[in-house]
């Protein structure tokens, strides 16, 4: 068992009013200094290429998507949170994705999925913001999911630059 | 060298052994095989691509190459697949010089194998790319690009294949001319420009190109059925039996994500089917549907509908049916095991009853090499156990002398109805027809479905159990995925039916 000795007041604190007027003092004095927290919403989180927000797949400048649903995200995804199912298709690149699903409430952001793709196919956007009604509402489908890779540029060639180091 | 082709020898005891070293243990190696049968023996792992041990030795690929000393030559690396047994050889797979002949071979065999892994529907199952990993370089030193060729071929129904992945291995060709003996395939043009072309772009033909795929090291033949399909990383993998035909093959049934099955492989299996499968076995998936399943207890109700109550309730109702009226008449499916089978004759005796199964009629899919034309996996069991065989013919003939047919099994309703509704429907009105099976025939067109009740039983892939097979053969089926929520294993029915029936006859 702990004892614990509290301090004695002194007669200055025991009288009250002089200790409240000192905390009024520090408010009215910290209404005139720059302030520290952020309007969030209103004032959203400045992001960067380094940023590792919700994955996104890349279209191709042709419009086309650059996923050929080789399941490697899948397979290193530790929530389990990506699906996916494959179809054919008669573009040379002979397999895209028929459904690509990642369930964002099991998603932790990890960014393993953008580590394993072998075909710079899925990157961690600069996207954080996720609200639904419904648990289902959460899990992406391709449309929600597909971004245009220009949207995703400073983080394709982020990735670029540090897989090269290696 | 011809006695390597030997697949099995006429009498075990005729096998000769010969004593050799393999990474320093001591191996007892048989001499009617290769080398690299006595290395895999040791549990010494050799790659390769064109040896298949289920086919001759041809020695196309190099890539099994391995260091042997014999005498006093000094030690020489030589392919381990095309090299005899010789008393005291001295075998090491490990030394530099056996790994760089391995590591040179496998830079040739990379020189034009596309890297399309994540495209590949063979990625996670390919020697070549699991010996790439383990022993290959990261980049490949030839500066010249790789060479083009028709990357989507059509052999017929069942293969694709990819020129471009193929590492002329001539697997397939020999699978081809040795195992169902119709030479089809063959190796053309020279050097860098061989393909493997059918005679004059022939489609593939024969029960037996399935095969092709599972004897293909890398992707170049693929199943169209399986194109794209799943991962196979991604399929739970379960070793079973084949039930459409009384071979009954040793299968492995492989199920994406605890749903569908999505492919069926052979599984070896030296006494009944080798390597191999036939493609009705293999491509037979839609028996294991999940789509349109008898699920729970449906009773007719007065609408030409069908009221749905619990397995508990429909075994009660079928007790009452069993014991009231005279002798009831139980017919099985040939796709019921040993254990089921037993324990419905146990059922028939407690209620003395009369105990049959369909015996279904031979179709024309027989052959020399596995199908045996039968289609009921289990006849040779059920009429070891003493049921009556058969036919849907006599079964629908005999039934108007019983006041109660109860048809128990896997497509057992198919079987009397002859594959169509009316078969099964044409069973005597006056009699009362239970209905134990994996899917509910189709209401007849005119007038009530002649069944008074239906309860859903599992599949064969759901299921636990023995078949025997034609030559005798016992062997088991396993559980590859869960049955639909509602439907009790067909072993548990049958002994919580027989408790109800026996408790009925001490009560009277």
């Amino acid at each position: 068992m702990v004892v614990v000795q509290r301090r004695e007041l002194t007669f200055w604190e025991r009288i009250y009013l002089p200790e409240i007027f000192r905390g009024l003092a520090i408010t009215f004095k910290k209404m005139f200094e720059p302030r520290v927290t952020r309007q969030y919403p209103e004032e959203a989180l400045p992001t960067n290429e380094v940023t590792r927000g919700q994955p996104r797949l890349v279209v191709k400048d042709d419009g086309n998507i650059a996923c050929v649903s080789c399941g490697l995200c899948e397979a290193a995804c530790p929530a389990y949170a990506i699906t996916i199912d494959s179809q054919e298709t008669e573009r040379f690149i002979e397999r895209e994705p028929e459904r690509f699903e990642i369930d964002m409430l099991r998603c932790i952001l990890c960014g393993f999925c953008e580590e394993a793709c072998p075909k710079e196919a899925i990157f961690m956007s600069d996207e954080l913001e996720l609200a639904n009604t419904t648990r289902q509402g959460l899990v992406y489908d391709m449309k929600q999911l597909e971004r245009p890779a220009s949207t995703l540029k400073p983080r394709i060639d982020y990735v670029r630059r540090i897989n090269d180091r290696w | 060298m011809s006695d390597l082709t030997k697949q099995t020898p006429a009498d075990p005891s005729t096998i000769e052994r010969v004593e050799i070293t393999v990474n320093g243990q001591t191996v007892q190696a048989r001499t009617d095989k290769p080398l690299i049968q006595a290395c895999i023996q040791a549990g010494v792992e050799v790659p390769h691509y064109c040896y298949h041990p289920g086919l001759t030795p041809e020695g196309s690929c190099r890539i099994c190459q391995v260091e042997v000393q014999q005498g006093k030559m000094p030690a020489r690396v030589m392919v381990a697949c095309r090299t005899p047994v010789m008393p005291g050889m001295v075998v090491n797979t490990e030394t530099e010089g056996a790994h760089d002949a391995r590591r040179e071979c496998l830079e040739f065999l990379l020189k034009n194998h596309p890297l399309d892994c994540p495209i590949c529907d063979k990625a996670g199952e390919c020697t070549l790319q699991d010996y790439s990993f383990t022993e290959g370089q990261g980049e490949g030193r030839s500066v010249e690009p790789r060479r083009k060729l028709e990357k989507r071929k059509d052999l017929g129904d069942v293969i694709l294949l990819d020129q471009e992945r193929c590492i002329l291995c001539t697997r397939c060709v020999r699978f081809m001319d040795e195992v169902p003996k119709t030479p089809q395939l063959c190796v053309a043009g020279r050097g860098s420009h061989s393909t493997i072309e059918t005679w004059n772009d022939t489609p593939l033909s024969g029960n037996y190109q399935g095969n092709l795929a599972d004897v293909c090291p890398v992707g170049a033949l693929t199943l169209k059925s399986f194109r794209f399909k799943a991962r196979v990383w991604n399929l739970t993998k379960t070793a079973s039996s084949c039930g459409e035909c009384s071979r009954g093959c040793a299968t492995t049934v492989e199920v994406l994500r605890k749903g569908e099955v999505t492919r069926i492989r052979p599984r070896h299996d030296e006494d009944v089917n080798g390597w191999w499968m036939c493609d009705t076995g293999r491509f037979a998936l839609d028996a294991f549907s999940l789509a349109d399943r008898l699920v729970g207890t449906l009773l007719p109700s007065a609408s030409r509908g069908w009221d749905a109550t619990s397995v508990e309730n429909g075994l009660q109702i079928a007790s009452d049916m069993l014991t009231t009226g005279d002798k009831p008449l139980l017919i099985a499916s040939p796709w019921l095991t040993q254990e089921e089978g037993g324990e419905l004759l146990a059922l028939g005796q407690t209620i003395s009853a009369r105990v049959a199964f369909v015996s279904t009629a031979s179709n024309d899919l027989a052959d020399d090499v596995l199908h045996t034309g039968d289609p009921g996996p289990n006849r040779r069991g059920l009429s070891d156990l003493g049921l009556e065989a058969l036919t849907a013919e006599e079964i629908l003939h005999t039934a108007s002398e019983h006041s109660t047919v109860l048809c128990i099994g896997e497509r057992v309703a198919r079987l009397l109805g002859k594959g169509e509704a009316e078969g099964f429907n044409s069973l005597p009105p006056s009699a009362r027809v239970l209905l134990f099976d994996c899917e509910l025939p189709d209401a007849p067109t005119e007038g009530n479905s002649p069944i008074d009740i239906a309860i859903g039983l599992p599949s064969s892939v759901e299921r636990v159990g023995h078949w025997v097979n034609i030559d005798g053969l016992r062997r088991n089926i396993l559980q590859a995925r869960p049955a639909p929520a509602g439907v009790w294993n067909t072993l548990r029915l049958l002994k919580y039916l027989h408790e109800l029936l026996t408790n009925r006859e001490v009560q009277s």
